[in-house]
């Protein structure tokens, strides 16, 4: 199947290899906080689902459309998808769009991918580096009526069809879904391979195409934080304490009894 | 005025990053461990384009500059040190000398595959008896018909020992054409390996460094066809002088990612070592030295970016580029010594990344020019 088109969608957050002590709530906004130490970078598991893609793409040809969505999207860290091979890249770049939520965020992608118009696979990573709420693919499929499998390592496109590996507890299961589709790529895919000198050339010369909510049919009032439908009542970060006690006893066989009990007593046992 | 990197600058030291870290960084103690060098890292780094950043596409290279190239070799060096000086060589003085110096046809058949990092130069200055006074060069060229027959032995010779060493450029007096004081030009010529009465020698074992191959190279009635000269006839020396040039802002970028690899251990280091009930980071003996060494990298960062920046803009920068390269390699030692004493005694085992660094370090102060040769071009330049 020649010229299979493809949409990955790439979300830019805070890199989540930064020291913990970096990122901090403010529990008056109901926001996460960063220091600039913490730099931003593409979500982990949307560059394996764009991995994904340059798999496909290495086999079969066709074209790879990076989508973005956020405010303040750092150019030479979103352009590392043309550099490794998407075709295009297209933001949607508002101070509208800041502060949305799953449902404001898949609505505003949908309309996007609506307006480029051709696709045959879409494909997100498995959920966020940041929220973790792993809806978007799934908001998407639902809104465009199209299927979805989720955890996938591997896929082949093969004649109208994805065949693909999905992630389960004990194992994988193997699916085939009809295309268009929707995909949310796993770690298990793998890496996304580096960029090369020549991807980076290229991609420094291109220019991201920006859209505003109206160049996607959308009022501001309709994405981001105007656009949610969940509230967030309170964002904290939970106190650990962390407690030792020394179970003591005459001989071993003693302080391993003791402990037995202490453990019972904590409900542990 | 503007620190800021451009897009491309900034994309290539992020992918740079990334395979330095989880590329180079795991390996680099098996690397010092076996001396193998990791011939799977160096093709993927020629894969990626690394070798040639800053020369045209047609020529082998990725069409960038010279500040990428730097960047590039700082973050590959903070993984290992051994891929920085591979750079170094092959890329900053070898191709440099083609590029800058070789005829379209000697560009064409070994400049491209050097840039493109299928083959690795070396380059042959140093002697037994020609160190720092490397104009003393003993090796000879004499020209007989159309062909050059090359006497001499090189020593400590990066670059020649690895299995796709294709060529070395070397310095040889001709003792036919004088120079104004009676003495024999000097010349240099393109030997590629396999030449007849061309030898690899004696591999020497080194105190760091241990995969990065380290050559004797012995000439021996070598033939080699009259235009495998490169550059002017006479301006041989001249011309190796300005590539060293490069060569140095090189050892300036190494050095910056070497002591940035000191600094990251050590802080990590003094942040989870814990003593008289506290982290010994809460010791201002302890927080000061890695204070000093991160304002220390911060400043010779921008000494070889301030270097590199010069040569794209196509200006002398021989002064810029000794700066560099002094104050690099010795806050680098002094960097990695620092390292180690933070560490204590585990910073002397080997187990620890940082004895591994110390011993890196030293040489950075001893290759491509000494810093007492490095004082010596700063104050001629003053």
């Amino acid at each position: 199947m020649p010229g299979i088109n493809m949409i990955v969608c790439s979300k830019q957050v805070p890199d989540p290899e930064a020291p913990p002590s970096l990122f901090k709530v403010d529990t008056v906004a109901n926001k996460m906080v960063t220091g600039p130490e913490v730099k931003p970078v593409i979500s982990q598991y949307d560059e394996f689902a764009l991995e994904a893609a340059l798999r496909i793409k290495d086999k079969l040809g066709g074209k790879i459309t990076a989508l973005s969505l956020g405010n303040k999207i750092v150019r030479d860290v979103i352009k590392k998808a043309l550099a490794v091979g998407a075709d295009d890249l297209i933001l949607l770049e508002d101070e509208a769009f800041d502060g949305g939520d799953s449902w404001s965020t898949a609505h505003a992608l949908v309309a996007a991918i609506k307006k480029i118009g051709q696709y045959d696979l879409i494909l997100c990573g498995r959920q966020s580096s940041d929220w973790d709420a792993g809806q978007i693919g799934l908001g998407i499929a639902e809104i465009l009526g199209i299927p979805a499998v989720t955890l996938v390592r591997k896929v082949e496109v093969t004649d109208r069809k994805a065949k693909v590996e999905r992630v389960i507890p004990d194992g994988y299961e193997k699916i085939e879904v009809t295309l268009p589709a929707v995909i949310t790529v796993t770690s298990e895919l793998g890496a996304l391979r580096y960029a090369t000198l020549k991807g980076i050339m290229a991609a420094a010369k291109k220019q991201p195409i920006v859209w505003k909510p109206a160049d996607i049919g959308l009022e501001s009032s309709q994405v981001g934080a105007a656009g949610r439908r969940i509230k967030l009542t309170k964002l904290f970060q939970p106190v650990k304490e962390a407690k030792c006690e020394v179970i003591e006893g005459e001989t071993a066989a003693e302080a391993g009894a003791n402990l037995a009990m202490r453990l019972r007593q904590a409900k542990l046992l | 005025m503007d620190f800021q990197l451009t897009e491309e600058q900034e994309m290539i030291r992020k992918m740079s990053r990334e395979f330095s870290d989880e590329v180079i960084a795991p390996r680099a103690k098996e690397m010092e461990e076996t001396g193998e060098p990791p011939y799977d890292i160096i093709s993927k780094m020629a894969e990626l384009g690394l070798m040639g950043i800053p020369f045209p596409e047609e020529y082998g290279g990725s069409g960038g500059d010279w500040v990428s190239q730097l960047l590039c070799t700082e973050e590959i060096s903070r993984g290992d040190v051994t891929l920085g000086t591979l750079l170094d060589v092959t890329t900053g003085i070898v191709c440099q000398e083609l590029y800058v110096f070789g005829t379209e046809e000697q560009k064409r058949q070994w400049m491209v595959p050097l840039a493109q990092g299928k083959e690795i130069g070396a380059f042959g200055l140093t002697e037994p008896n020609a160190g720092s006074d490397a104009g003393a060069t003993q090796t000879t060229a004499v020209l007989e018909g159309d062909t050059w027959v090359v006497n001499g032995t090189k020593q400590f010779i990066s670059n020649m020992g690895y299995k796709n060493s294709s060529l070395v450029i070397i310095t040889a007096r001709c003792p036919q054409f004088k120079r104004e004081d009676g003495k024999g030009v000097i010349n240099t010529f393109v030997v590629p390996k396999g030449t007849s009465g061309f030898t690899i020698g004696m591999h020497w074992d080194k105190m760091g460094l241990s995969s990065y191959p380290t050559n004797e190279l012995v000439f021996q009635d070598c033939r080699i066809p009259r235009d495998y000269l490169l550059g002017r006839d006479g301006r041989g020396f001249a011309q190796h002088l300005q590539v060293l040039e490069t060569g140095r802002i090189f050892i300036g970028a190494i050095a910056v990612g070497l002591a940035q690899a000191c600094f990251d251990a050590s802080l990590a280091y003094a942040k989870q070592r814990y003593q008289f009930g506290q982290p010994i980071y809460s010791f201002q003996a302890v927080s000061f030295k890695l204070a000093d060494m991160a304002m220390n990298i911060a400043l010779a960062r921008l000494m070889y970016l301030k270097a590199a920046w010069i040569k794209d803009e196509g200006l002398p920068h021989s002064l810029e580029a000794s700066y560099a390269k002094l104050f690099s390699s010795e806050m680098a030692e002094r960097a990695a010594s620092d390292a180690v004493q933070i560490h204590g005694g585990y910073g002397y085992m080997t187990d620890y990344a940082v004895s591994r660094y110390y011993k890196a370090a030293k040489l950075l102060q001893i290759i491509e020019g000494t810093s007492e040769i490095q004082r010596y071009v700063i104050s001629h330049n003053l």
